[in-house]
């Protein structure tokens, strides 16, 4: 039988400092607006900051374990002269160490980047999680994803991919939005 | 008392290592394990007997008929229903779920004007009032939601105390003269609490509405009978109380049966089928269980309930008690909150919990690296963990193997989970 699990050195292996440390204070991460919750800290909050930018946003769940998450991202429409890119990324959410940490590096790595880069990343990071503990065997792709190579670990464990591809799921599909968009107003235009 | 040693050895699954450990299997909410004598039919049945039942006239399936019928009976005596030819009060289901959507829909077609003028009792319309309550399954919650919503009736919930009970006392206010349905659980498995349901029960059928009650944490664990518990309707799985998957039942008073018109149509329900005409649909059980039956998994789960009876209901609830004990110290884990009662009264050995600042989903897997199976996510049961205010929790759950060394070793894991994950 395949095991699914693991054994307490395993467990090290998965959970590694980067993704403790990420869990406790996620990069990216507005506090939700409720009772109770701590103010936004550097008065970072989900309003569009960027006026020549497209907004979207984008909810991703997981009904298994109640990870969720809203990806916000604003997305310069290449009027600048430079290609589209992510200009701002932020989320509100809560979930397990491992989405949100993996929300934490998807922010750092992604913030800035252009649509492509960020697209070219999000496939690696696809890949990694795909390989099933083996990593991507790319030392290229490996510098790319710079943190994000912590996640091999958790590549492993079937139950907590989608832990890890939660953010990357919500950005791609807000930045898919934010593209759909910029063309609806260009036709408009 | 239960002979600890010679319970585990009709479970050969609990001698094995997980992760360099020793298996502590503490998930018997979602799932019980099978004893020997439970797989042992199902193959028997494979190896001997295999055959459709109620059709052909051939031997094997003559003794497949018998045997499905006399498993029927078994599973009727474990929760003190009538199962005589002519009387059956169990219906064969693919299981709870199936067992409460067959119901919930039953009542809809009857609202529908289907079932003739006897069905008419199970109708509803708007005005009318569905009952349950904050801490039901979502197998309750939904498919009567959904009935709700088809018959334009309001649906209603009992609310529950900061120990998640529910609040039965208020039954009086709760259910009024146009309540016409109860659907609730009698023991929560998120809380673990039993419900106190003769003041619900009598309320009830003081304005004559109907007693849907969700045995499925119950069955396993106490001693039921369900006529002296004077409800109308009653779902369960086998799976739960170490029988197979795949199968189910729904109690009925036989009257009340004879009345419900049927949810699910197909061969064997019916008497005479016709192109023009309506067809003439059987008495119950037969009305309700359309298409090829759960053979071998009826006649497991008829072994479980006489392997249950043989040991004694009330023997099972008291061994289970001191591990229920031994599960509850969990409450003086630095940092772990138990949600539901925190004693030992009026609970059964389901135990949810909450470790602060871990996500139970890494509380979950920390635990098993040690080799431990609990449950983690919300059980399906997302309101009442509202009610406290999370979303998902970690839950460790008693059946008759477990043993109090085994609640040691979750303590002594779980009292670990917040140093590794650097939260202390």
């Amino acid at each position: 039988m395949a095991d699914f699990g693991m054994s307490d050195q395993e467990l090290e292996q998965m959970y590694q400092e980067v993704i403790l440390e990420a869990a406790r204070d996620p990069h990216g991460r507005v506090p939700e607006d409720r009772p109770g919750s701590p103010a936004p800290h550097d008065g970072v909050t989900m309003k569009v900051e960027h006026g020549y930018c497209v907004p979207a946003e984008s909810q991703q769940f997981n009904p298994t374990c109640g990870d969720h998450a809203t990806i916000h991202v604003e997305v310069s429409d290449g009027t600048d002269g430079r290609p589209k890119a992510i200009r701002r990324i932020v989320w509100q959410g809560d979930g397990c160490s491992i989405s949100q940490a993996s929300l934490s590096v998807m922010v750092d790595l992604v913030q800035g980047r252009s649509v492509e880069e960020a697209m070219h990343l999000a496939e690696e990071f696809h890949s990694l999680m795909e390989s099933r503990g083996a990593g991507i065997q790319n030392e290229d792709a490996e510098e790319e994803l710079g943190d994000a190579v912590v996640f091999q670990g958790v590549s492993k464990y079937p139950m907590r991919i989608k832990c890890a591809l939660l953010g990357w799921e919500g950005m791609k599909a807000s930045v898919a939005q934010a593209l759909t968009d910029m063309d609806k107003e260009k036709e408009q235009a | 008392m239960v002979d600890e040693a010679r319970i585990r050895s009709q479970f050969p699954i609990l001698d094995q290592e997980v992760h360099g450990h020793p298996l502590v299997y503490l998930d018997s909410a979602a799932t019980a394990q099978k004893p020997v004598s439970v797989i042992d039919a199902v193959r028997d049945f494979y190896l001997r007997d295999n055959a459709g039942v109620h059709r052909g006239a051939h031997e094997l399936a003559a003794r497949s008929t018998v045997a499905f019928e006399e498993a029927r009976a078994k599973v009727a005596a474990l929760v003190g229903a009538e199962s005589h030819e002519g009387g059956e009060e169990i219906v064969v289901t693919a299981g709870a779920t199936a067992a409460l959507n067959l119901l919930a829909t039953a009542f809809g077609n009857a609202s529908l004007g289907r079932g003739g003028g006897a069905a008419q009792r199970f109708a509803l319309k708007p005005g009318d009032e569905i009952v349950t309550s904050k801490a039901e399954h979502h197998s309750v919650l939904l498919p009567f939601q959904e009935l709700a919503y088809r018959t334009g009736a309001t649906l209603k919930a009992f609310d529950l105390d900061d120990q998640g009970r529910i609040l039965a006392e208020t039954a009086d206010q709760v259910i009024t003269e146009r309540t016409r349905v109860v659907a609730i659980t009698h023991v929560s498995n998120v809380t673990g609490a039993i419900t106190d349901i003769d003041p619900i029960v009598r309320r009830a059928h003081q304005v004559g509405a109907l007693v849907v009650l969700d045995v499925c944490q119950s069955v396993p664990h106490l001693p039921i009978d369900l006529h002296a518990m004077d409800v109308d309707f009653a779902a369960w799985s086998a799976h739960k109380m170490y029988g197979p998957t795949g199968v189910g039942f729904l109690y009925g008073r036989r009257g009340l049966l004879e009345a419900l018109p049927p949810a699910s149509f197909g061969g064997s329900m019916v008497e005479l089928a016709y192109m023009d005409k309506p067809a003439q649909y059987m008495d119950p059980p037969a009305r309700f269980e359309a298409g090829t039956q759960p053979v071998a998994q009826l006649i497991g789960a008829g072994v479980a309930a006489d392997w249950l009876r043989a040991i004694g209901m009330d023997r099972i609830a008291a061994h289970e008690a001191t591990i229920t004990r031994g599960l509850l110290r969990l409450g003086q884990v630095e940092g772990v909150r138990i949600l539901g009662p925190t004693t030992p009264e009026n609970r059964i050995g389901t135990v949810s919990f909450d470790v602060k600042g871990v996500h139970p989903h890494d509380v979950g897997q920390f635990i098993d690296s040690r080799g431990i199976a609990i449950r983690v996510g919300h059980h399906c049961a997302q309101p009442v963990h509202r009610h406290f205010g999370l979303f998902a929790s970690n839950r460790a759950s008693t059946g008759i193997y477990n043993t109090v060394a085994e609640t040691d070793a979750l303590l002594e894991a779980v009292a670990e989970v917040r140093h590794f994950f650097k939260v202390d």
